[in-house]
Formats: C-alpha cells, structure tokens, sequence
C-alpha cells in the first residue's frame, strides 16, 4: 500500500513530457470524435426544419422547439405501443434470467458429480448452435411464432454471463458455507441467504446488462414478430426511419429539401427516445462493469 | 470427499440434490433452445416439405453443399466475409489495446475518469440505434459534408459508396465497440507488478521501453485469448452493424454469410435446406477456426484458451 502511495506521488511531482502531451491529445481526439455525432443527434431532434436546412451542425438548437417530439408523441401511436412491449420484455426477460443464471452460477462453483459434463453441455453451445432456420421451425412448432414470450426465452441465457457469475462465487470465502454446512442448512439455504446478499454488486450489474440487451433487442423480434400490432422499440424505430425514407423518396420530385429535413428531426427524436432508459441507467452500470465484470473474465 | 463405499457415488449424487435442482432450468433451456434446434441441422442434408417436416423430407446428400460452391453470390458472400474479418483483424482489434494502454498512460484521474465515460457509452446502444447516428452525421447533407464544403472538398456520399463501405464498417465499429473491448486489456494492466515499472524508471527506461518491455508482455495472455476468440468468430463479421448500415449501392462489398442467410431465407422464396447448409458450413468453419488459431497460437506464444 505504501509503496503504491509512493508511485502515485511521484507520478504528480513528475513533469509532463511529450508522450504526455500526445497522449492528452490523441484521447481528446477520440472523445470528441465519439461525442460529437451524439450531440449533432440531440441538437437536430430540438430545431426546426427550417433551422437543421440552414446548418446541419450546430453546437446548440438553431431554432429550438418539441415538435419533432410531439409528433412522434401523436401521429404515430406505434411509439406508445413499442415502449410498452420492450418494458414488459425487459422486466420480465431480466428477472428470469437473472434467476436461472444466478442459480446455475451457484451451482457450478459448488462439486458435484457430473459438474464437468454439465459445464462442457453449457460451454459447446458457446461455439456451435442450430442456426436460424432450425430454430425458427421449432418456435413454429412450439406455438411461439409472433409471440413477446419467444423474445423473452430466446434472449434467456448468456454462457458467459453464467461463467463469470460463477468465478465469482468461487471467490467467496468458503467459511462462511461450510458454517452454514454445519448450522445444518442445505444448498437452496445457504445460496439464497449466504451467498446471494454477498454477489449483491455483481448481480445488480448483470442485471443492468441483460436489461440493456432485452432493450435493445431487435433480431428475433424482426423475424418472428409480425409489426402490425407487435413489435418492440428498436423495431419502431427501424420501421420509422425506413418509412420516412420510403416517403422521401416518393416525394423527391416536389419538395425533397422540406421532406427530408422535416424527417431528420423526427428520426433523430426517435434514435433519443429510444437511447434514453440506457443513458439514464449507464451510470449506474459503468460504476461495476470495471471491477465487477472483468475480475476473472477470461478465465474459463 | 469421495467415498469408496459401494452406492457411494449415489450418495453423493443424493447429497447434491440441491444444487441439480438449481442447475435444472439451465440444462433444460440449454436443451431446448440450443440442442433441440440442432437436430434440425439435419435439414441441411434434406429437402425441405413443411408437410413432411423434418424428419419425412427426403434425403438430398450434399446436394446443398454442392449448390453453395455453384452459386456466385453464395461464393461472393464467403470471400466478402473472410476479406471483411481480416480487414477486421487489421483495422479493429489492435485498437482496443492501444486505447487500453493510452488511458492507462493518461494523466489526471478525473479527466481519465471521463472520457472513460465516454468512450464505453456506445457499447450500449443496439446497431439500429448507432446506424441512424451514423447516417445522420454522414449523410450528404449531413454534418460532416457540410464540414468538407466548408473546406472547399466536393461533398462525398460515405453512406452509398462501394470504396467507402467497408473503411465505414471498421470506423463506425471501433467507434462503438474500441473503448469497451479495451476494458479487459486495461484490467489485465492493471494487475501487472507496478515494482516493474519503477525499477524500469530507475535504470531510466523511456515510457515507449516501457511499454514495449513490461506492458505488452504483462498482457500478452489476454491478446491472446481475445486473438482466438476474434478468429473462432470470423465467419460471423457482424450481423447486425452490416445488415442496418447496408444498402443495394454496396451489396458487392458488403454481403456476408449471414446476410446472404437472412436474404435467401426471408426476401425470396425461400429454402429451408438450403439456408440450412448454408448455416451449417458457417458454423462448422468458424468451430475449426477456433481450434486452429487455439492451437497455432499455443505453439508461437505458449499461450492458449483450451486444450
């Protein structure tokens, strides 16, 4: 500890040299370069059109308003429809997931026989699997097609998720079970009031994971559901965009500059829309995924 | 803790009755979800009869097979693959690393703190939602032609352009993905020795030595375990990025295998058996690759996934 204390002081005193320099101005460049297209969305989604055919960048709204809001709030009744599918999805999706991973984590940090078939029986699925049609005809045959409970099932488990979890059990401290061994409780016990309150950190972020990949689903969705009156957010959004270009393109001839613009910022009111549950609950993601995730990650 | 006992394998069994019962809803979903669809695999060797279903539809052999290696855009969609990946492999995979170490070399915590922020955010965000960012900024009447008139450039159509499409695809990519894959190099920094780097400083090693010498050594087992796992997933090279970024203008450059799958399957009349096969060889190259580079990489570094 004080020998790490000492570095860090000497690293303050030390003066900043030209790898600093450059260094400073290459991360500058990319967080720019990152930035800058999100802010041109947000700033396009809260001007006029009229303001967005002047200047298509600009650092604030050139001509501020909600219109482009309020109409994809009342002309296009879709959006109400796909917020609601893509939360039940993900609340529901997230729950089941998090269970069945969570107990399968246990489970495979404790020895029992057969342990080692089980994990190989998970960890092939990892590299080989049926593919699209073998899977599309089974749903067909189960009664799944067009169906949000497809959505929720085919999005269920994550090998990797299931791996790390896992890992971290196994760092657990191994005292605390075996006295609980000897106070006489069993497995179910000891996983549900020993060792779940003690994964709290890691669980809680991999619940945020599987809530962003619920939410940003869209590939199942767009194969088995048929969009007329399901579909899912990302589905919305998609069909939006595409719709628009669809009608720009029919009406090219008379008023392209008009259509086209008008359309940008209510595709790019759309693409806030559809980000913004994921940036309101990013903070609370990035505090863990550095040192919740990545402990162990690569080991299998 | 085993037993010699006679039955005593039982009674172990019988003692982790438990943990089989949390275990349950894994192995049933994996069974379900993974294995069930893979003996549908079979229909790659079928003609596909809805009527018939899987198991009735006669026997084709490697009548599909054979059709795959016939039919230009199937071979078009293989080479475009391949040519992509590697471009990947080229263009992508280094840049995680480099960010890793970059951040790690940055000063000031705060700052480092938050382009950090920054530059993992668009991992999040699903490739529908990155796509229509994409656009927008380089549309022809975007910001960025806007930009390139300013400066008195002719205006460039990045979006529709077959020179344009595939640097798009590994730009955008990185943009997305470089400062989120750099997470696991930046951990892996992060556990090497700092006693290294000050005994370095003191015989008056430079930052490039030291980077060179105690750094990517310190994390060569994470390069290359992520190394393998980029090569066991070649013939994937990115669904979803290409398939809402593309358009007709670059089908030539752009259509891959999976593409290719989602379009023979769902745009025209479709063959199941045929898709199928297609798949199938997707799936069986990319499997061997991943043994192949476990094991290439072994004998050049004596680092390896598995095996």
């Amino acid at each position: 500890m004080s020998k790490a204390t000492k570095i860090h002081i000497k690293q303050k005193k030390r003066k900043w040299d030209l790898f600093d320099v450059v260094t400073a101005i290459l991360m500058t460049l990319l967080a720019v370069i990152i930035f800058v297209p999100f802010w041109n969305a947000v700033v396009i989604s809260l001007e006029t059109t009229a303001a967005y055919g002047r200047n298509p960048f600009s650092w604030l709204p050139g001509e501020f308003t909600l219109d482009n809001y309020l109409y994809l709030l009342k002309s296009s009744s879709g959006l109400i429809m796909a917020y609601q599918s893509t939360i039940v999805i993900t609340v529901v999706g997230t729950v089941l997931a998090m269970l069945v991973t969570v107990m399968a984590a246990y489970a495979f940090s404790r020895s029992f026989p057969g342990k080692k078939f089980f994990f190989m029986y998970m960890v092939f699925t990892m590299f080989f699997g049926g593919g699209l049609i073998p899977t599309y005809l089974m749903l067909k045959g189960m009664g799944l097609l067009n169906t949000y409970s497809a959505v929720v099932l085919l999005g269920l488990v994550s090998a990797y998720n299931v791996i790390i979890m896992k890992n971290g059990f196994e760092s657990a401290p191994v005292d605390l079970q075996d006295a609980a061994m000897i106070d006489g409780a069993n497995d179910i016990q000891i996983f549900w009031k020993v060792m779940l309150p003690l994964q709290k950190p890691l669980i809680a972020t991999f619940a945020l994971f599987n809530a962003v990949g619920y939410w940003n689903t869209w590939y199942w969705p767009l194969i088995l559901l048929n969009g007329n009156n399901k579909t899912v957010l990302q589905l919305f959004l998609r069909s939006l965009v595409n719709n628009m270009s669809f009608m720009n393109h029919s009406k090219a001839s008379m008023s392209a500059d008009l259509t086209s613009s008008f359309s940008q910022g209510i595709k790019m009111a759309a693409v806030f829309v559809t980000m913004l549950p994921i940036m309101l609950v990013y903070p609370f993601l990035q505090k863990y995924f550095v040192k919740g995730i990545m402990v162990g990650a690569v080991k299998m | 803790m085993k037993t010699k006992k006679k039955g005593g394998k039982w009674l172990s069994v019988w003692k982790a009755r438990y943990l089989y019962f949390l275990l349950a809803p894994l192995v049933i979903w994996l069974t379900v979800f993974s294995y069930v669809p893979m003996y549908g695999i079979l229909l790659a060797f079928k003609k596909y009869n809805a009527r018939l279903g899987i198991l009735g539809s006669p026997w084709v052999g490697l009548a599909h097979f054979r059709r795959m290696f016939v039919t230009p855009a199937a071979l078009q969609a293989v080479v475009n693959t391949f040519e992509i990946s590697i471009g990947r492999l080229i263009f992508e995979f280094p840049i995680a690393i480099i960010i890793a170490i970059l951040i790690t070399e940055m000063r000031g915590k705060r700052v480092k703190k938050i382009y950090q922020t920054i530059y993992t955010f668009p991992h999040f965000l699903s490739w529908i939602v990155v796509a229509n960012i994409v656009t927008n900024f380089l549309a022809s009447d975007g910001a960025v032609n806007m930009l390139l008139q300013n400066l008195g450039i002719a205006r460039v159509d990045f979006l529709a352009s077959k020179s344009f499409f595939r640097p798009l695809l590994y730009i955008t990519s990185n943009w997305k993905e470089a400062g989120w894959s750099a997470i696991i190099y930046m951990a892996a920094i992060a556990g090497i020795d700092p006693t290294l780097y000050e005994a370095a400083r003191v015989d008056g090693a430079s930052r490039m030595r030291q980077i060179w010498h105690i750094t990517l050594p310190g994390i060569k087992t994470t390069i290359a375990v992520m190394f393998i796992l980029a090569v066991g997933g070649m013939l994937n090279a990115g669904f979803d990025q290409i398939f809402n970024l593309s358009n007709n203008v670059v089908k030539d450059v752009g259509q891959i295998l999976d593409t290719y799958i989602y379009d023979i399957t769902f745009l025209s009349s479709p063959d199941y058996g045929f898709s199928t096969a297609v798949g199938l060889f997707k799936a069986v190259v990319n499997f061997f690759m991943l043994v192949a580079a476990n094991q290439i990489v072994y004998k050049l570094t004596g680092e390896r996934m598995f095996g």
